[in-house]
């Protein structure tokens, strides 16, 4: 059984058959493993699986994503998370266990329409995924700039170790603080380099399969801004 | 809209239809994936004269709460014609035909698509119709199976659709819509083609049960004939520069 | 989903410093509007038809016509009807169903900046006085929604009128009988384009994409007919204008609103 990497894969289409176990984004039909969305396939010690190039966010234990308050109850605040479920999160991991409803106000610490930074606690789909932002760079983003992007396109923006992303904040004098799912946070002292990081931050995810995109984004960087 | 004028001569005695085809041609097919900004996946088919555009949104929350499905995901589809899209101008409220299509176009989709991952959410495929020329449920069937495969949307394999028919005694492949009103029968198939499952079938029409055989057959692999077009339209947004090997 | 439309607290801070430069999110000026390509004949079985797209918001407008008995009071007059929906693809939030309070005032507005500016001679349009005449409907269809819908319509449906050809008629016993193969011009004497201007702070800005127009204080469209006279004006938003505001945005629509009649005569080149 040999390992293969990076075959270009339809929803329907048989990937391999034979003894392999059907793994994400895999089904199986009779002795066929198909693959259930447009990606590359890669299989890998007899576990066939498909790496999605589009689809939203789905929550996983442990990434770190940006998100959005948009209500709350008395108890928790819910956060669009860019996904499919918006992300709870609990008073409890803000105010301590000694939390009361009575005497301790939600708004004073998070409104509706402030930026976290928070980790996926539980991200069991028979509820609302759980967040904390107790932990070191979570909690609220109290300035920079919201960018979405399709989560698909983020590994395509960090860049191997990080290079990508990098080299857009040393040309731009930007920070970006990037989500797992998609949404990113870019703080800049000026306003040109918000916007040229902006561009920059597009173009990858227009061209996030495009061969000399590195270069591109080199070329875009260094010319004058207007 | 009947009354049609019958001059037009169906199939002529080299069986050559009126729009110039052969009894087993379809009509001329293009697919763009990933046409519209806000859609999570959209796709825009040009079938022969029909033109349709599928937008997709999902999964997401679903409103109101009750009609949500705490064990899988929902799909919901509606198939609407544009007022301009027909001969004569069409008041934009569904019409009992429009929702009668969407229920039949969603039964085609529901076996292809895995929302078992998203419970408490739907999916929904929006079809609208911007010009009509006969075929149009099978054309937006089309184009709604390479919107949800653009959307991410699991799926078992893609759903191609393609009519078969009859006209002049004769049966013919991919019905357009002078034919429709002037013709015998007209068989609407909706098909899995790597699964080999037909997920949507209607007829209007007449068909001895020779016929009725005929009919599948040329349809099935009229519906084969589209599947290419869609993998094409895929394969061109996702896979257009290089090969998949450099991830 | 409402929730992804809820605006964060930090955008609008932002658009607003980015204001006091000068600038926008997107880089334009404030008096810029996006990007605008018109295409004509897009549905070529319609009597017209045009898609206009501005910026990423984009519009798909057809042109149908056909004989009408005439509304009692204007048996002399052809009859128009211009309206407009967002289809349910354009955006989340976008809902089937009867048409909200937003989506009315689209349409009421569009339909009255081609009918106020007199685009049409309707005299010109009858068959037989009081028992038959011309109907014209304009329908939009938004396709895509990163705001200022108005405009975009606005450029739609005057396009399309401006590109159209209308069939020709024939009173046979009475009754109208479209004659096969022959068609004739519209009678437009004006090109009616209106420009949709928001208020952030004390900025003015044209053209307010989706983020501008969930942020603002107060929006007002302005239609302008080829004259350069103001046929049409539509208030909106939560706050108000001053009377200097008033009167600039006036003098803007103007100005842009020459610009665009040439895109939009550019595009409808070749079909009068």
């Amino acid at each position: 059984m040999s390992n293969e990497r990076g075959r270009h894969v339809i929803p329907g289409e048989v990937i391999t058959s034979g003894n392999y176990r059907s793994e994400q984004n895999t089904f199986m039909e009779g002795n066929k493993i198909i693959s259930t969305v447009i990606g590359l396939s890669d299989i890998r010690d007899d576990g066939v699986r498909v790496i999605p190039l589009t689809g939203g966010y789905i929550p996983k234990d442990d990434d770190m994503v940006i998100g959005k308050v948009v209500s709350h109850s008395a108890m928790s605040w819910l956060v669009n998370i860019n996904s499919c479920y918006d992300g709870m999160l609990p008073a409890s991991d803000v105010f301590g266990r000694d939390f009361s409803s009575h005497s301790d106000d939600l708004t004073s610490k998070l409104d509706t329409g402030d930026l976290i930074a928070a980790r996926i606690v539980n991200s069991d789909r028979t509820r609302d995924p759980l967040l904390t932002i107790s932990g070191r760079e979570l909690g609220k983003i109290d300035s920079g700039e919201l960018i979405r992007i399709s989560p698909s396109k983020v590994p395509r923006l960090i860049g191997k170790r990080g290079s990508m992303i990098q080299m857009i904040e040393n040309a731009t004098n930007t920070n970006v603080t990037i989500g797992q799912n998609g949404l990113l946070v870019i703080t800049a002292d000026h306003s040109n380099g918000l916007i040229k990081a902006i561009n920059a931050i597009e173009l990858i995810e227009e061209q996030a399969h495009v061969a000399n995109l590195t270069d591109k984004i080199n070329e875009m960087l260094e010319s004058k801004s207007e | 809209m009947g009354g049609r004028d019958t001059n037009i001569v169906l199939l002529d005695e080299n069986g050559i239809r009126s729009d110039g085809r052969k009894v087993n041609e379809t009509r001329k097919v293009t697919i763009k994936a990933g046409v519209l900004k806000n859609a999570n996946g959209s796709a825009y088919i040009e079938f022969g004269d029909n033109k349709i555009l599928v937008g997709v949104y999902g999964p997401r929350d679903v409103h109101p709460k009750h009609m949500s499905d705490t064990s899988t995901g929902i799909l919901r589809c509606r198939y609407h014609m544009a007022p301009f899209s027909v001969g004569e101008r069409k008041n934009p409220a569904p019409s009992r035909r429009e929702i009668e299509i969407s229920k039949v176009i969603k039964e085609a989709l529901q076996p292809a698509v895995i929302l078992k991952g998203f419970p408490r959410t739907a999916v929904d495929v929006y079809m609208e119709v911007l010009q009509a020329d006969g075929g149009t449920r099978c054309a937006a069937l089309t184009g709604a199976s390479v919107a949800l495969a653009d959307a991410g949307i699991p799926m078992r394999d893609l759903v191609a659709g393609c009519a078969a028919g009859k006209a002049a005694d004769t049966v013919i492949l991919d019905v357009n819509n002078e034919e429709d009103q002037a013709g015998q029968a007209d068989l609407p198939i909706g098909y899995m083609p790597n699964l080999e499952k037909i997920t949507l079938l209607q007829l209007d029409g007449v068909l001895t049960p020779e016929e009725y055989k005929e009919c599948l057959e040329i349809g099935i692999d009229g519906c084969k004939q589209v599947y290419e077009i869609q993998k094409k339209a895929l394969q061109e947004k996702y896979f257009s520069t290089g090969d998949g090997k450099n991830g | 989903m409402a929730s992804s439309v809820i605006i964060d607290s930090l955008k609008k801070a932002h658009i607003l410093e980015l204001l006091a430069d000068g600038k926008r999110l997107d880089g334009r000026s404030l008096e810029q509007t996006r990007e605008l390509s018109i295409d004509v004949g897009v549905i070529p079985k319609a009597e017209g038809s045009a898609r206009a797209r501005l910026g990423d918001t984009e519009v798909v407008a057809g042109v149908k016509v056909q004989p009408e008995r005439p509304f009692p009071d204007t048996g002399d007059q052809g009859m128009l009807i211009c309206t407009a929906e967002i289809l349910p693809i354009a955006h989340p939030t976008a809902e089937t169903g009867p048409p909200t309070p937003d989506v009315v005032e689209l349409a009421r507005v569009t339909d009255r900046g081609i009918r106020e500016s007199k685009m049409l001679d309707m005299k010109q349009l009858v068959l037989e006085k009081d028992k038959s005449v011309i109907g014209i409907f304009c329908d939009n269809a938004v396709t895509d929604h990163d705001g200022n819908l108005f405009d975009v319509c606005s450029y739609a449906t005057t396009a399309a009128l401006n590109s159209c050809k209308l069939p020709k008629y024939e009173m046979q016993d009475d009754k109208p009988v479209k004659i096969e193969g022959e068609t004739t011009d519209p009678p437009i004497s004006t090109l009616p384009v209106s420009v949709t201007m928001a208020r952030i702070g004390d900025y003015i800005l044209v053209d307010p994409n989706m983020d501008e127009w969930s942020c603002l204080d107060a929006r007002i469209t302005i239609t302008t007919n080829s004259d350069g006279n103001v046929v049409a004006l539509q208030k909106g938003g939560p706050e108000g204008f001053t009377h200097d505001q008033l009167i600039k945005c006036a003098e803007i629509s103007i100005q842009v609103g020459s610009k665009i009649r040439e895109i939009i005569k550019e595009a409808t080149k070749g079909s009068n």
